[in-house]
């Protein structure tokens, strides 16, 4: 049992990191609109078939078995999720922008049903395979051997979340939309485009959770009613991260993925399950702000 | 002389179906600093929130160096040359220093670092914290890069809401001689005030607003702090004479 | 006139639908049956969304532990309809009850999530606890409902059932919420700051309702069970949440017509949009959303002004005033209060006595405390040292609504408006619980003639104008029956003629034996009113006396100056 530890620890990672990802959207978008977005979930599941239809096509054009497949794969994905996030935001937020965001939360849900049933009628119930990362053969250290394949997913995530990292803090893009988030009023008075801010937030955060859903889609498959747990993890995450703060929600999201597949391999997946509700009431009992506290941000 | 920097003519905010600004009129000339003092709940803010937009005017006429201000959205009114030191500070809290000054910059990458370099001469206090996130400062290093903030893009008329308030005496008079450093590089300044002390210090005209209403309206140089002070505390001209025999 | 309008059109409800389905047979009384069991969920759904504006996801979780109660209790006790199905009420009531304490206080976002958890807990339950729940398979042979011998296992039997059911829930509901407590929930859900002020005990409302709806949820769940014989995980999945959800927005949060409207709406979707097979859900999504973005009020809410149209006229009363109005009572005395917050101390060790009939006036500068002194007197806030005290009575550590209760009344800087639709309604919600609501009626309307909007006092508001929502407030607090009142800037926002008429209000208030501590920032308005004025700035006292001293008090004065010329 000794020597599946370290792949062990490598999937948990790699399943975090992509949790990640889908928490990192999420927080965005409630910073920027100051809602839930219940249909994170369900969007990573249609990144997922994004690129399912991607690896098809590509494996098509490319010949079959091309290594590279997967990486030109996750990009595709990306970019046509970001569009679809703009399509998105027009449906599910732009109409309800004046009401309170429990408004939000119920459209949300509701396009979210749209996604997953859209999902069913177009592919059927049944789990399907993406396409993989990189194809290679297992990394031999000693009696230890690890999964290539995992290790790029966790390198592909974690790049993608550097360079969430640096557009929001060293790009003008980003600081406008920090800006408009931490204080769409004043960004407004001071010459900040508040609305364009919106959509872009929205674009993004549903390529990361594109990206999410093509980076699980390997290992895990994808099937339409997969997006719910999702959106629970992130929604988790984020409330033990500290509502609004990146850097708690992506943490918290890399740790519930290792607790998952640590505790799934010595227990059972319910038990998994069933200890991290039970964290997470615990958490909310104890400290109803979230783990790390709430960010400063405060809005007037 | 040529057009005022900044015309108000008979200028009404309602709130909520009140009239919390009424038939307010005055001009900001270039390199002219005009106070508009009251206390709290009188009008100053939405008078200045009017101007930058962010609240709508029911009746009157609003002018930037000639320019009809009507129909303008806040961020087109930024960019015609208005900047904005709001009620509160209201920096971005999550942003460092640099950072609040670089969000608000219209230009290259090059002179955008340029002018930060210039703000944080300018304002000293704030070197030393140029990577520190905003809401780490101190209120007076708030204030200084809240005002920091509003002249990066160098307008044409700056709007101060309430610099000085809950600084320390020393850091009001910094506030102060950067108030006096915008007005003399050109620009015009309205600046809204309840502490009367300080506004008078630098002010070249000063208006009592009681209300919504003007109540009273001079020039700096002939009022002393303890009348107007005594103007407010008892919202009546007449309470003056009283106030500053005690004062 | 209108109350009996309400009842026939809740009674049409009711009984055009069962009539509709026994005259069309077969499947429609399935559908219809089906949407009878969903309305008494959706009801409950109400109680905790409607009435409480809070987004919970555990409705679907309490319907789903009815069934599964009445499925354990059907199958492996053998117990009949008559005791499982209280215990189905029952059961999820006690589990609502159990995590009310820690969720209830939760913000929103974290209620949602809160709810949801334990809504996932259930599931994974009911899922892998196979012993007991059948697990993925669940429970065959639930048996159907028989009561006092008399089998009601034909389908027309189970939908008279169930409506008749669903008519007692509508009663429930309506015990529930009736007369003055709708509008004490409605002040409740608005502005619980508000409601607090004026007695309310929030805690208490808010577990009766969340309690209540899952007793709802437990009953539908069973009465699920009893129709199909079958329980599976399937009634705790996320979807049967997501259906109550959407037929509560679609129908309508508000009126108990709106579940019934959307329950046999959404019912019956899955009929219309059979030529998309199973995938009728994206059509059930869609019209969620399209409900959601075209009518916040849902279809009940539509037809709103129908279903409940009021009298414009002010109710004629022509009973004597209970008797209980303002009697004169203690003195407040305000001792050494002190709070800081984020290091910033806002009020510094201040004092001040308010005596029954007598005006005082509070000014001070922006920022000096005033407001948080006002806080801290009502209970809004708590102080880090220093007492309160009514007459002998020390309040120093009660909530606010006991406060209130022992006539301590304050109104609002930005008052709270809109909650109830008449000023009259929204006043009657302060009313104390215990008058009849002849008194009660009587007292709202006294005291909409003291704060001046007795005109107003039966229309059905827009947006009150500033002028109308202070007096609404004034009136809200007067009619708690208080002894001191405290007023934040009562006069802001008003033009000069309205002040003057406030004043001369406020005047006879104080003559009537009222004490009243006014809040100001400047002197005008407190000039000719106040008997005393206490100055305040940066949290304490820095001078007292009568109008003319304080406005010649060179600390007053210099407290308006700001930093002081060095």
């Amino acid at each position: 049992m000794g020597d599946a530890v370290p792949q062990l620890l490598v999937n948990g990672i790699a399943l975090g990191s992509a949790y990640a990802l889908i928490a990192l959207g999420f927080v965005l978008v409630i910073n920027a609109v100051g809602a839930v977005n219940f249909a994170q979930g369900d969007l990573v599941m249609a990144g997922g078939f994004v690129a399912v239809i991607a690896g098809e096509a590509l494996t098509g054009r490319l010949g079959g078995g091309s290594a590279w497949t997967g990486v030109l794969v996750l990009p595709l994905t990306m970019l046509a999720m970001a569009g679809f996030g703009l399509l998105f935001s027009l449906l599910a937020y732009v109409p309800l922008r004046r009401r309170p965001p429990v408004s939000v939360f119920i459209s949300t849900i509701a396009v979210g049903l749209i996604i997953q049933h859209a999902a069913n009628a177009g592919f059927g119930p049944e789990p399907r395979i993406g396409p993989a990362l990189i194809q290679a053969d297992a990394l031999r250290l000693g009696p230890i051997a690890l999964s290539v394949q995992q290790i790029a997913v966790i390198g592909a995530a974690g790049l993608l979340i550097g360079l969430t990292g640096l557009l929001l803090t060293r790009t003008q893009l980003g600081r406008y939309l920090r800006a408009a988030a931490q204080d769409p009023e004043i960004a407004e008075a001071l010459g900040i485009h508040g609305a364009r801010c919106i959509a872009v937030t929205f674009a993004l955060a549903v390529a990361l959770a594109g990206a999410a859903g093509m980076l699980l889609s390997n290992h895990f498959f994808v099937a339409p009613a997969d997006g719910g747990l999702f959106m629970l993890k992130a929604y988790i995450a984020v409330t033990l991260g500290g509502w609004g703060r990146l850097d708690g929600a992506a943490l918290a999201a890399l740790l519930i993925g290792v607790f998952e597949v640590v505790t799934a391999a010595y227990l059972s997946y319910v038990v998994a399950e069933a200890l991290l509700y039970a964290a997470l009431l615990l958490v909310l009992l104890v400290r109803p702000s979230g783990l790390l506290g709430e960010t400063i941000q405060r809005r007037t | 002389m040529t057009a005022p920097i900044l015309t108000l003519e008979s200028v009404s905010v309602d709130r909520s179906g009140a009239r919390v600004v009424r038939d307010f009129t005055a001009t900001v000339g270039a390199g002219e600093v005009v106070a508009v003092l009251g206390s709290n709940g009188a009008g100053k803010s939405s008078l200045l929130r009017a101007v930058i937009g962010l609240e709508e005017t029911s009746a009157g006429r609003m002018m930037l160096c000639g320019e009809d201000l009507a129909g303008k959205l806040p961020r087109e009114r930024a960019a015609a040359g208005i900047g904005y030191c709001p009620e509160g500070r209201r920096l971005f809290p999550g942003l460092t220093v640099e950072e609040n000054l670089a969000v608000v910059f219209d230009g290259s990458a090059r002179a955008r670092k340029a002018r930060i370099e210039e703000m944080l001469d300018r304002f000293p206090a704030l070197i030393a914290k140029r990577r520190d996130r905003a809401w780490s400062l101190s209120g007076g290093q708030q204030q200084m890069l809240a005002i920091a903030r509003a002249i990066m893009n160098s307008p044409n008329l700056v709007l101060l809401d309430e610099p000085t308030l809950g600084l320390a005496p020393m850091i009001v008079e910094e506030v102060l001689e950067s108030v006096r450093t915008i007005a003399a590089n050109g620009a015009g300044v309205l600046l809204a005030e309840q502490n009367v002390g300080p506004a008078l210090r630098v002010a070249d005209r000063v208006l009592v607003i009681a209300r919504g209403d003007i109540v009273y309206e001079e020039r700096a140089e002939n009022l002393s702090a303890e009348q107007i002070a005594g103007i407010m505390l008892t919202g009546d001209r007449s309470a003056t004479t009283a106030a500053s025999v005690t004062g | 006139m209108a109350r009996n309008r309400s009842f026939w059109i809740m009674a049409a409800l009711l009984v055009l639908p069962v009539a509709a389905a026994l005259a069309l047979g077969g499947y429609e009384q399935r559908i219809m049956t089906l949407a009878g069991i969903y309305a008494i969920a959706v009801l409950g759904y109400q109680l905790i969304f409607g009435r409480l504006g809070a987004l919970s996801l555990a409705q679907g979780c309490f319907f789903g532990i009815g069934a599964y109660v009445t499925g354990l209790a059907g199958v492996h006790l053998g117990w009949g309809f008559i005791a499982s199905f209280p215990a189905s009420l029952a059961v999820p009531a006690l589990i609502a009850g159990l995590v009310a304490i820690p969720v209830l206080r939760l913000e929103s976002h974290y209620f949602a999530l809160a709810t949801l958890g334990i809504s996932q807990i259930a599931l994974l339950i009911g899922v892998n606890w196979t012993e007991v729940t059948g697990g993925a398979n669940g429970l065959y042979g639930v048996p159907g409902i028989r009561i006092a011998g008399i089998s009601l296992f034909s389908s027309e039997a189970m939908l008279l059932m169930v409506w008749g059911t669903l008519a007692a829930a509508v009663l429930a509901f309506g015990a529930l919420t009736r007369g003055r407590r709708a509008r004490r929930l409605a002040l409740l859900r608005e502005s619980p700051e508000a409601a607090a002020a004026v007695g309310i005990d929030i805690g208490s409302n808010r577990l009766i309702l969340f309690v209540a709806s899952a007793a709802f949820g437990g009953g539908a769940g069973a009465l699920q069970a009893h129709t199909i014989g079958v329980v599976s995980p399937a009634v705790l999945d996320f979807q049967i949440m997501v259906t109550i959800l959407a037929m509560t927005v679609i129908g309508g949060r508000g009126h108990p017509a709106g579940a019934i409207l959307g329950a046999l709406l959404l019912a019956h979707l899955p009929e219309w949009f059979r030529f998309l097979e199973s995938h009728y859900l994206i059509a059930y999504g869609t019209a969620l959303l399209v409900a959601v973005i075209i009518m916040p009020e849902g279809l009940a809410g539509c037809f709103g002004r129908w279903l409940s149209v009021r009298d414009p006229t002010p109710p004629e009363i022509k009973r004597p005033v209970p008797a209980r109005v303002s009697e004169p009572g203690g003195e407040l005395r305000l001792c050494n209060l002190r709070k800081t917050y984020g290091g910033v101390t806002a009020v510094d060790g201040a004092s001040l006595t308010v005596a029954p009939g007598r005006i005082v006036g509070l000014i001070g500068p922006n920022g000096s405390g005033k407001s948080t002194l006002i806080n801290l007197a009502t209970g809004l806030q708590g102080q880090e040292s220093g007492t309160v005290h009514l007459g002998p009575v020390d309040l120093s550590r009660s909530p606010p609504h006991i406060r209130a209760r022992a006539g301590l009344a304050r109104t609002f800087q930005s008052p709270a408006g809109n909650a109830n639709r008449t000023p009259l309604e929204s006043v009657l919600a302060a009313c104390p619980p215990d008058l009849t609501d002849e008194d009660a009626e009587a007292l709202a309307m006294h005291c909409l003639e003291r704060a001046g909007l007795e005109h107003l006092s039966g229309k059905p508001a827009g947006p009150p104008s500033p002028a109308e929502a202070r007096g609404l407030d004034l009136a809200r607090a007067l009619a708690t029956c208080p002894t001191i009142l405290l007023l934040d800037e009562p006069a802001a926002g008003l033009a000069p003629g309205e002040r003057a008429d406030l004043a001369d209000r406020l005047k006879r208030l104080a003559a009537e034996g009222l004490g009243l501590l006014i809040v100001d920032h400047s002197m005008d308005f407190l000039l000719p009113l106040a008997d005393r004025i206490v100055c305040l700035a940066t949290g304490t006292v820095v001078a007292e006396g009568t109008p003319e001293a304080v406005s010649k008090d060179p600390e007053a004065i210099a407290a308006y100056f700001g930093s002081r010329p060095t």
